[in-house]
């Protein structure tokens, strides 16, 4: 790209306009992201309560703790088995409904709407709305199953059935959301490639392995992406719904951190737990771009 | 369908006719049952919403009695007055609408900004710029609400509207997300404008600006939605009930002894109503604005 | 030039910070003579109006002190409080939790001073001696008084007497004996049953397990920080009533507090061991409620009493004010109006007669003698309930086996409150 400077204006570098344009961005970044990120760090090299004078030094000592926490290990299995399947799930799921929806007529339109209602509300009250509609004596959703002589299911009480539970309302609250996204990204794939697969003998299933799913990629890896973030960072609907239980087999690392920090008021050990957390979403996130990516956008 | 069109042909020369009159009959029964399970899908997805409707019109013992019922047998608005009595609701709303409002309309204008230098201007650290950003995306709240709450208070914005706004007036998604878009413009017209003349700022306001509305557009329906349903963060900056937002005051109706369901719903409904409102009146808008931000994602 | 772009926007955020910064900090809370006080609570639920109409009574007859409470859930609460405190910004008062013992935390780190100035006789000062021994004993450390008694709640066992009559029995149980058995007549359906005899919670609720060890005088923990959950009278009382629950299905299994409540109030149960708040919920739905005491065993009369401290802020200007506060609050005049409000007991055990008319309220409080907290006067009171108790209690109700259970909870507390036995 050539630069010509105008005639008139001073001799200015490029790069230091960009940071004044860059600046408020980054200073509240830096004030209200960065800093108390930072600040979290230090807090987990010490022992350390709010309102103490002094906090004792542990190096890694919180860190020492954490490996050999159980609990720990426990929280981190729950919060991977959610982002996956939840992940999985809801992209599978939203690239099938995508791909079927994909001419906009107004029962499309109706149904497209429908899917992405939910996540128009808020987390909190899904949370309340659904632990309600779960419940076994006054909840929808067990009297329906009851009159269909389904039977009875303790859904949040059951060990075995909390976390699929709580699964199946994550995959019910963003899906719309993934479906939306890659329904754009549908549409920006050429139509005369489908022609040519077409002519090229290629079935249903052949023009969605060689048009579609190449076509989705870029889509897809945000999509993909960015639904693992939000399941490594499972809180709201386990604090609304299980608190963590029955018997520990709901509780995420951030209900687990929210639990040593907040309720122990323990907050060395939480911040330790956090940046643990913040180092799994960096790399996760790094391997599912260098493993999905094609082309380098940067 | 073209599917059809496409495939009868080829197979056509293989199977005999009686059985391509069956195979018809049965691509289309297919049809007409994804049709009948897309709908029952897509009904199952707004049943807790109508249901949650449902309850807080009821009365307690008609949601006892009869759980299987979507809509109630026995009306009552004693949910709805509950919440009316105890919470002061225009001033909520007020609150709401300006922490939700005004942190999207600075953020829009942070965003694109940043968004701007790292698209189109060059300068050392732009990766560096870009990998911190994006790395603040992974962080969750609770890691960082302690030390952002004393941040606010030592700033003296406790309770404030500027404290609710200005830490939360830049958004790495939304610079992301607006990267991206930028990125796609052609850079014919820049050139041109700086040919004739313009600094940064103008090709800036001139050109990318007004060529973005789309991305804007989306940004802001996301935003705005995300931000009017926070309840943790207004809970954390305000202690006074003057200065909440709606979804906050609403956790002022769960508690461990005793549930009033109907007021709980009620408070529910009416935390959800703006933005369903809005999106069942401009529902295109609201699905093409999300949908552009898949645009050469 | 560059050089001076950049300084400009580093100073101009500095400049925002230092504005900020000044800024921060004191408000002028008394003006003409007028004391404001906050007060920051928990209370979310139903009897949030009882609280208010107190707080308003107190404004109407104190015209130099006016007290402007503040309701956020509890756990936001929790969250706040601490650094608020810490930072000498934060309301004068505080209930910091549901849970007596969170005050320990505050003691802690030097956050709230000790009541003592304020307590003696009379209605301008805090009447300690009016409060129940183990309420007095657990808001205490090394002798001083921490925190006053914000309110005061007491179990009995709630009933429907429709079922009762139903199965023919005519009273409430008064034996641990009849108890059970009338827990397992009244549950109707073998395995899914559709009337359940008792509805039991295990989790986010007010506990009700406790009651069931001490009924046999068993216990969770003893005064010196031991596990006693694993000695015999303990699990005697818990494996009899894991089988009555796993076996007989007398009670759904992983309810909340809430489920419970919804349980009875949907009259799908027919007994419930609750607190106060809950009466008012029951009658609404319908329930034909009676109340009774909770049954005796051969532990003797007991129950489970829970009651939410309150706290003055060191970092308070108007601590003498603040301790006035709580006189009245805790005062004859207020507890009655608070009794009758919220159908809670009185914190007092010298107003029997003031509430008797009340029939309510009198059972609560004819609870109160024989009433025990729940984990008293330990610290590490969250872990033990969060970590070892709670669970525990989810495991034997799902069948794993109640000794076993008993033994590693036992040595979990013990390594918690570093009991050597």
């Amino acid at each position: 790209m050539t630069v010509t400077s105008p005639p008139h204006s001073r001799r200015r570098p490029r790069w230091n306009s960009a940071w004044l344009f860059m600046a408020p961005s980054l200073i509240l970044i830096a004030v209200f992201i960065l800093e108390p990120i930072l600040q979290t760090g230090w807090m987990s090299l010490h022992e350390w309560t709010i309102g103490e004078d002094s906090h004792k030094w542990l190096g890694v000592g919180n860190y020492d703790r954490l490996f050999g926490d159980d609990r720990f290990w426990n929280a981190l299995r729950v919060t991977a088995e959610y982002t996956v399947a939840v992940t999985v799930l809801q992209v599978g799921l939203a690239v099938s409904l995508a791909v079927r929806l994909r001419r906009t007529t107004w029962f499309t339109t109706f149904v497209r709407g429908a899917f992405f209602f939910p996540a128009v509300a808020s987390l909190a009250v899904i949370g309340v709305v659904w632990h309600f509609l779960l419940d076994p004596q006054i909840g929808l959703v067990d009297a329906w199953l009851g009159a269909l002589h389904l039977g009875s299911y303790d859904f949040l009480q059951s060990e075995a059935l909390a976390l699929p539970t709580l699964i199946a309302v994550g995959v019910w609250k963003y899906l719309g959301f993934s479906m939306i996204v890659l329904l754009a990204g549908l549409q920006e794939i050429p139509a005369h490639l489908y022609e040519a697969a077409t002519l090229d003998g290629a079935g249903r299933l052949g023009r969605l392995r060689h048009v579609t799913l190449p076509g989705l990629r870029q889509t897809l890896l945000f999509v993909i992406v960015i639904a693992t973030i939000n399941g490594l960072q499972l809180f709201d609907v386990v604090y609304t719904m299980t608190g963590g239980g029955p018997v520990f087999h709901t509780e995420s690392i951030v209900m687990y951190l929210y639990q040593q920090g907040f309720v122990y008021f323990d907050l060395g050990y939480a911040s330790a737990i956090a940046w643990v957390l913040f180092v799994i979403i960096l790399v996760v996130s790094a391997v599912q771009l260098r493993v999905l990516r094609v082309n380098d956008v940067d | 369908m073209s599917t059809e069109a496409a495939t009868l042909p080829v197979l056509a020369q293989r199977i005999p006719t009686p059985v391509r009159h069956v195979l018809r009959i049965a691509q289309r029964l297919g049809a007409v049952l994804s049709w009948a399970a897309l709908t029952v899908a897509a009904l199952a997805m707004l049943v807790p919403f109508i249901w949650m409707l449902g309850v807080a019109l009821r009365t307690p013992a008609d949601l006892y009695a009869h759980p299987a019922s979507l809509w109630p047998h026995q009306w009552s608005l004693a949910g709805v007055s509950a919440i009316a009595r105890d919470l002061p609701f225009g001033r909520l709303l007020l609150n709401t609408f300006v922490f939700a409002g005004g942190t999207t309309l600075l953020l829009l204008w942070f965003d694109s900004m940043t968004a701007f230098a790292l698209a189109r201007l060059r300068f050392r650290g732009r990766s560096v710029v870009l990998f911190i950003i994006i790395g603040t995306l992974m962080v969750p709240f609770q890691v960082t609400i302690i030390p952002v709450f004393l941040t606010v208070f030592h700033l003296g914005w406790l309770d404030t509207y500027q404290g609710l706004i200005i830490p939360r007036a830049t958004s790495a998604l939304g610079i992301f997300l607006l990267r991206q878009f930028f990125l796609a413009i052609p850079t014919d017209l820049d050139d041109a404008a700086r040919i004739d003349g313009a600094n940064n700022w103008q090709v800036y306001r001139r050109i990318i600006l007004p060529l973005s509305k789309p991305a804007l557009a989306s940004l802001f329906v996301i935003q705005f939605m995300a931000l009017w349903n926070d309840f943790l963060w207004p809970l954390v900056i305000t202690s006074q009930i003057e200065m909440r937002t709606l979804p906050a005051a609403l956790t002022l109706f769960q508690s461990q002894g005793g549930v009033d369901h109907a007021a709980l719903m009620a408070g529910a409904a009416i935390s959800i109503a703006p933005l369903a409102i809005a999106f069942l009146l401009a529902q295109r808008f609201f699905i093409q604005g999300v949908a552009s931000t898949g645009v050469k994602n | 030039m560059k050089a001076i772009v950049r300084a400009t926007a580093v100073l101009g955020a500095a400049a925002l910070l230092a504005a900020g910064c000044s800024s921060g900090g004191s408000t002028d809370t008394s003006t003409g003579g007028v004391t404001k006080l906050t007060l920051w609570t928990g209370f979310t639920g139903p009897d949030r109006p009882a609280y208010d109409k107190l707080i308003a009574d107190f404004n109407a007859s104190h015209p130099n002190i006016q007290v402007t409470m503040d309701v956020q859930p509890w756990a936001t609460l929790g969250q706040k409080l601490p650094s608020a405190w810490a930072t000498g910004q934060g309301p004068d008062l505080a209930t910091p939790s549901s849970d007596p013992g969170s005050i320990y935390q505050y003691i802690k780190t030097n956050s709230v001073i000790p009541l003592d100035s304020g307590v003696g006789t009379g209605d301008a000062k805090i009447n300690a001696s009016a409060f129940p021994t183990a309420v007095d004993k657990a808001f205490s450390q090394d002798g001083k008084l921490y925190a006053a008694p914000a309110n005061l709640a007491t179990l009995v066992l709630y009933y429907n007497k429709d079922m009762f009559s139903a199965a023919g029995i005519t009273d409430a149980p008064k034996t641990l004996t009849d108890f059970q058995a009338d827990a397992v007549k009244l549950t109707i359906g073998g395995d899914k049953p559709t009337q359940y005899g008792l509805s039991l919670a295990d989790h986010q609720t007010i506990q009700m397990w406790p009651i069931l060890q001490w009924m046999n005088g068993g216990d969770i923990v003893d005064t010196k920080g031991c596990a006693q959950i694993n000695k015999p009278a303990s699990v005697e009382a818990l494996k009899s009533w894991t089988d009555l629950v796993i076996n007989k299905h007398i009670s759904p299994v992983g309810q909340t507090g809430a489920d419970a409540d919804t349980l009875f109030s949907a009259k799908k149960a027919a007994m419930e061991i609750n607190g106060p708040w809950a009466a008012a919920g029951f009658q609404q739905a319908g329930v034909n409620l009676g109340i009774a005491q909770v049954p005796v065993g051969p532990g003797g009369p007991v129950t489970l009493a829970s009651s939410v401290p309150m706290l003055v802020a060191r970092s308070s200007k108007h601590q003498a004010q603040a301790l006035e506060f709580l006189a009245w609050w805790t005062g004859k005049t207020a507890q009655t109006t608070f009794a009758q409000a919220s159908g809670f007991p009185p914190v007092r055990t010298d107003m029997t007669d003031a509430v008797a008319a009340n029939q309510t309220v009198a059972q609560f409080a004819l609870a109160l003698p024989n009433a025990k907290l729940y984990l008293p006067g330990l610290t590490q009171f969250a872990q033990i309930d969060n970590d070892i108790y709670v669970p525990f209690v989810g495991k034997i109700t799902r069948g794993s086996d109640v000794q076993k259970e008993a033994d590693s909870a036992a040595s979990a507390i013990n390594a918690l409150t570093g009991c050597k036995s």
